[in-house]
C-alpha cells in the first residue's frame, strides 16, 4: 500500500513538473496555409484550420511541448490556374506555404519544381486518414507513379436541362424521363441534343438552347471526350492533339453557334449572365458541375426562387452526362479533383502533413461536401447522413462511376487555354474548325515546343 | 565674379536637382530594361528558375509566332483611332469649345469630362460593362429598346470600337487640360485684333489658336501616343482582349504570354520589342513635331 502511495505520489510530481516544464516551454507553431479565395469551397482552408484542433489534443496527449495554429492566405486569382502560377512565384521568392490548395493537374509541375512533398509513405502509415478514400481519386494526384498530394474532393459535371421547356413544346413525360436512360445506352447522341436545344428555340419556348462556362475550364473536356478526343498518349505520357476528334468536337459548337443553338457571344458573357439565363428560365440547357446546385440553382439567387427539395428540383430540372457521338457510342463524364499538396522543404512539414490528414477525416470532409456540393472523397462518407441529406449529391454520385479525370500533366493548363481560344473562334466565327485545328496546331506546337505529339486521328 | 569652392557647390546642385530624378529614372526604367534583357535569352518558366541561356524566344518573336502581324496590326488600329480622334481630336475640340464658353459653364463641362479620369480604373471599366450588356439590362440596350431599335452587341461585334471609346472618353481629359491652359495663355489682344480685321471664329482657331499651341498640340500627340502603346488596363478589364484575339494589343498579348502562361522569358522577350518599337516611335515624332526646337534656350533674356 504504502509503495503504490510512494508510486502516485511520485507519479503525480513528476506529471506536474512535465506539466509545468511544457507550460514553460509551450511552443506555437504557425502552419502557413494557401488556399485562393472561392466561395465553391471555403472549407478547403477552414477545414485544415478545424483540423488544428484534433491535432492539437493529439500533441498534448503524446506530451508534445507544441500548439498548431494555422494562418491563411486567400490567394486573389480569379481560378485555379491563375492560382498554381501565383504560388509557384511565392515558391520561387522562398514566400511559399507550408500547405496548399490546387487543382490536382498542376500536381505534376509542383512535384517537377520539388514543392510538393512525395506522399507514398506517408498514406501508408496513417490508414486512419488514408484507408477509405475512393481509390480512382488516388489517380488524379500521382505524378510519376507516385502520390504527391492528397484528394479534398471530386465533383460531377454534366449539362442541366430545364423539363419544363419540353413540355412546352410537347414532349410526353416518357420522353422527358427517358433521356437519361437513352444518353447511358448510347442512343440519343451530341447531335440529338443539339437538334433538341435547337427545337425549344424555334418553337420559342426559350430564346436560348444552351449556354456553357465564358472561360478557359473543365467543363467543354467532357464534350471533346465524348467526340473520342484523349490529351494525353497514353504510352509516352506526352500531351497529344488528335485532329479528327477534336474537330469534331469544334464543328458541334460551330454548328450550335451558327444554328442559333449557342449564342455566339457565349464566351463573352459574364458568370452572372449565364447562369442567370438558366435560372430566369431563358436557357434551356446548360453546362456546368453538380456544385451548382447550391451554388445558384436553388434559392433566391441569380433573378428567380426556386424550391429547395428534391421533388420539386427533378420535376423541372434534369441532368445527363456528355452523351455519345455516335450512336451506341459511349457517354463522357469528367471529375476535377482538387488537392491539398504539402511543402516538402517547410520545417513543418510533418505538422502540414498531420493537419491534411485530419482534414481528410469524413467528418471534416463531409462537411465541405454537403455544403457546397462536391462528391465524397471516401466511401464511407456516402452513407452519413449528412451526405445523404444533400440529395443533389446522392443523386449525382452514381455518375462518378463513368468519370475521368483532366490529365495529370504540368503543360495541360496552357494546352486547355488554347484549346478554349479555338473554341471562343469557331463559336464567334473568327475561325473555321478547319482553321482553327491549324490555329491549334500552331499554337501548341509552339507553346509546347517537343513536348506535343500531332496525330491525324486516334482510331 | 568668383565663388569660393565653386566646383563642390555645382556638384551638389547637381546632385539635389537631378538626383531624385535620375535615381527613379535608373532604378524604374533602366534596372527593369537590363534585367529584361538578361531574363529574354534565359528559359526562364513558371518555376522562375533560370537552367541556362539561349537565343529561343528572340527566334521565335521573328518566326515562330504567326500570331504577332495580327496584334501589332491591332495595336496599330487602336493607338492611332484612340490618339487622333480622342486624345487630340476630341481633347482640342473640348479645350476649343469650353474656353469659348463663359467660364462658369466651361469649367462646369470640363469638370464633367475630367470625371473619367478621377474614377478607379476598374470602377470605369465596370461601367463600361453594365453600359454595353448584350442582354436587355444594357443601358446601351435600354436606350436602343425605348427608341426601338434592334438590341446591340458591341463587345462580340464592334469590340474595337468599344475599348477605343473608353480608352478615348479617359484619355481625352488630358489633352483638354494641357490644351485649356494653353489656349488661356494667349494674350487676348490677338483675338480683339482679329476679330476688328473681320476674322471668323474658324479663321481665328486656324490663325491665331492653333499656331500659339503647336507645342502642347505636339506635346500631347508623343506622350499619349507613347502612353497608349503601353496601356492595356481598360482593354484587359472590359473585353480580356477578345473575343478571340481581336481586342489584344501588344502590350496585353506581353502580359499574357508572361503571366497567363508563366512563359516569362518569352515575355521579356516580347516587352524588348515594346521598348524597342517605343523608342523609335518617340524619337521619330520628336524629329516630326522637330521638338528640339521647344527646348533650345530661349534666345530672349526673360525679366
Amino acid at each position: 500500500m504504502r509503495k503504490i502511495r510512494l508510486l502516485a505520489a511520485a507519479l503525480l510530481a513528476s506529471t506536474t513538473l512535465l506539466g509545468t516544464v511544457t507550460a514553460s516551454f509551450a511552443e506555437e507553431v504557425v502552419v502557413k496555409m494557401w488556399a485562393r479565395a472561392d466561395r465553391s469551397g471555403p472549407l478547403r482552408a477552414g477545414n485544415i484550420v478545424a483540423a488544428a484542433e484534433p491535432l492539437n489534443a493529439a500533441l498534448k496527449a503524446a506530451g508534445s511541448d507544441k500548439t498548431v495554429r494555422v494562418e491563411v492566405f486567400e490567394g486573389p486569382a480569379s481560378g485555379f490556374d491563375a492560382d498554381a502560377l501565383d504560388i509557384l512565384k511565392a515558391f520561387a521568392v522562398n514566400q511559399g506555404p507550408d500547405v496548399y490548395v490546387a487543382a490536382h493537374e498542376w500536381v505534376g509541375e509542383f512535384a517537377k519544381a520539388g514543392y510538393a512533398m512525395e506522399m507514398d509513405s506517408f498514406v501508408q502509415k496513417n490508414p486512419w486518414a488514408f484507408g477509405d478514400i475512393i481509390p480512382v481519386l488516388w489517380n488524379s494526384t500521382k505524378y510519376k507513379g507516385k502520390i504527391y498530394a492528397i484528394p479534398q474532393d471530386s465533383e460531377i459535371r454534366m449539362f442541366f436541362y430545364n423539363k419544363d421547356m419540353l413540355r412546352k413544346i410537347g414532349k410526353d413525360e416518357a420522353f422527358i424521363d427517358g433521356i437519361p436512360a437513352a444518353v447511358e445506352k448510347g442512343e440519343f447522341t451530341m447531335q440529338d441534343l443539339s437538334n433538341l436545344a435547337k427545337e425549344v428555340v424555334d418553337k420559342g419556348a426559350a430564346p436560348i438552347g444552351m449556354v456553357h462556362r465564358p472561360n478557359a475550364g473543365p467543363d467543354y473536356l467532357m464534350t471533346f471526350a465524348a467526340f473520342g478526343a484523349k490529351f494525353v498518349d497514353e504510352q509516352t505520357g506526352q500531351l497529344v492533339l488528335p485532329k479528327a476528334e477534336i474537330r469534331r468536337g469544334l464543328e458541334w459548337y460551330a454548328a450550335n453557334a451558327a444554328n442559333g443553338v449557342t449564342p455566339k457571344n457565349n464566351t463573352s458573357m459574364s458568370w452572372d449572365e449565364i447562369q442567370g439565363a438558366f435560372k430566369t428560365e431563358k436557357a434551356f440547357i446548360y453546362h456546368q458541375g453538380v456544385w451548382a446546385v447550391t451554388e445558384w440553382m436553388v434559392g433566391d439567387s441569380k433573378g428567380a426562387n426556386w424550391p429547395n427539395d428534391r421533388k420539386w428540383y427533378f420535376n423541372k430540372i434534369g441532368w445527363v452526362p456528355a452523351p455519345a457521338a455516335t450512336k451506341g457510342g459511349q457517354p463522357a463524364n469528367l471529375s476535377h479533383p482538387i488537392v491539398y499538396v504539402v511543402n516538402p522543404k517547410s520545417k513543418n512539414a510533418d505538422l502540414a502533413a498531420m493537419l491534411v490528414a485530419y482534414a481528410s477525416l469524413p467528418y471534416y470532409n463531409t462537411k465541405h461536401a454537403a455544403t457546397t456540393a462536391h462528391t465524397a472523397i471516401s466511401n464511407g462518407q456516402r452513407s452519413m447522413p449528412e451526405y445523404l441529406n444533400a440529395w443533389y449529391l446522392d443523386a449525382a454520385t452514381p455518375m462518378l462511376a463513368r468519370t475521368a479525370f483532366i490529365p495529370n500533366h504540368p503543360d495541360f493548363g496552357r494546352y486547355n487555354g488554347i484549346l478554349f481560344k479555338a473554341l471562343q473562334g469557331v463559336e464567334t466565327g473568327r475561325l473555321t474548325p478547319e482553321k482553327a485545328i491549324d490555329f491549334l496546331e500552331d499554337e501548341l506546337s509552339n507553346e509546347l515546343k517537343g513536348g506535343l505529339k500531332v496525330v491525324e486521328k486516334l482510331s | 565674379m568668383r565663388f569660393p569652392s565653386s566646383n563642390r557647390r555645382i556638384w551638389l546642385d547637381r546632385v539635389l536637382f537631378l538626383g531624385p530624378a535620375t535615381l527613379l529614372l535608373v532604378l524604374f526604367f533602366v534596372v527593369p530594361v537590363v534585367v529584361d534583357i538578361g531574363i529574354a535569352f534565359t528559359d526562364m518558366g513558371r518555376d522562375l528558375r533560370v537552367t541556362g541561356f539561349t537565343t529561343e524566344n528572340v527566334q521565335r518573336m521573328f518566326g515562330g509566332d504567326r500570331r504577332l502581324t495580327s496584334v501589332m496590326l491591332t495595336t496599330l488600329i487602336y493607338v492611332s483611332c484612340t490618339l487622333v480622334i480622342f486624345n487630340v481630336g476630341y481633347g482640342l475640340l473640348l479645350a476649343l469649345l469650353t474656353t469659348a464658353l463663359p467660364d462658369r459653364s466651361g469649367s462646369f463641362f470640363r469638370a464633367i469630362w475630367f470625371l473619367p479620369r478621377m474614377s478607379p480604373s476598374v470602377v470605369y471599366a465596370l461601367l463600361w460593362s453594365w453600359v454595353v450588356a448584350p442582354t436587355d439590362y444594357g443601358l446601351l440596350n435600354q436606350v436602343l429598346l425605348a427608341i426601338g431599335l434592334p438590341l446591340a452587341d458591341l463587345k462580340s461585334n464592334f469590340p474595337m470600337v468599344l475599348v477605343v471609346l473608353a480608352n478615348g472618353f479617359i484619355g481625352a481629359s488630358f489633352g483638354m487640360i494641357i490644351f485649356t491652359s494653353a489656349i488661356r495663355a494667349i494674350p487676348q489682344h490677338l483675338f480683339y485684333a482679329a476679330q476688328v480685321d473681320g476674322a471668323g471664329p474658324l479663321a481665328i482657331i486656324r490663325h491665331i489658336t492653333l499656331p500659339a499651341i503647336r507645342w502642347q498640340l505636339s506635346f500631347v500627340t508623343i506622350y499619349q501616343a507613347l502612353a497608349l502603346l503601353v496601356s492595356f488596363e481598360y482593354i484587359w478589364l472590359i473585353t480580356n482582349g477578345g473575343p478571340f484575339f481581336d481586342t489584344t494589343v501588344y502590350a496585353l498579348y506581353v502580359y499574357r504570354r508572361a503571366f497567363d502562361n508563366g512563359q516569362y522569358a518569352y515575355g521579356a522577350a516580347l516587352s524588348l520589342g515594346l521598348v524597342l518599337v517605343g523608342t523609335i516611335l518617340a524619337l521619330a515624332l520628336w524629329r516630326f513635331f522637330d521638338m528640339r526646337a521647344l527646348l533650345q534656350r530661349p534666345r530672349i533674356e526673360v525679366g
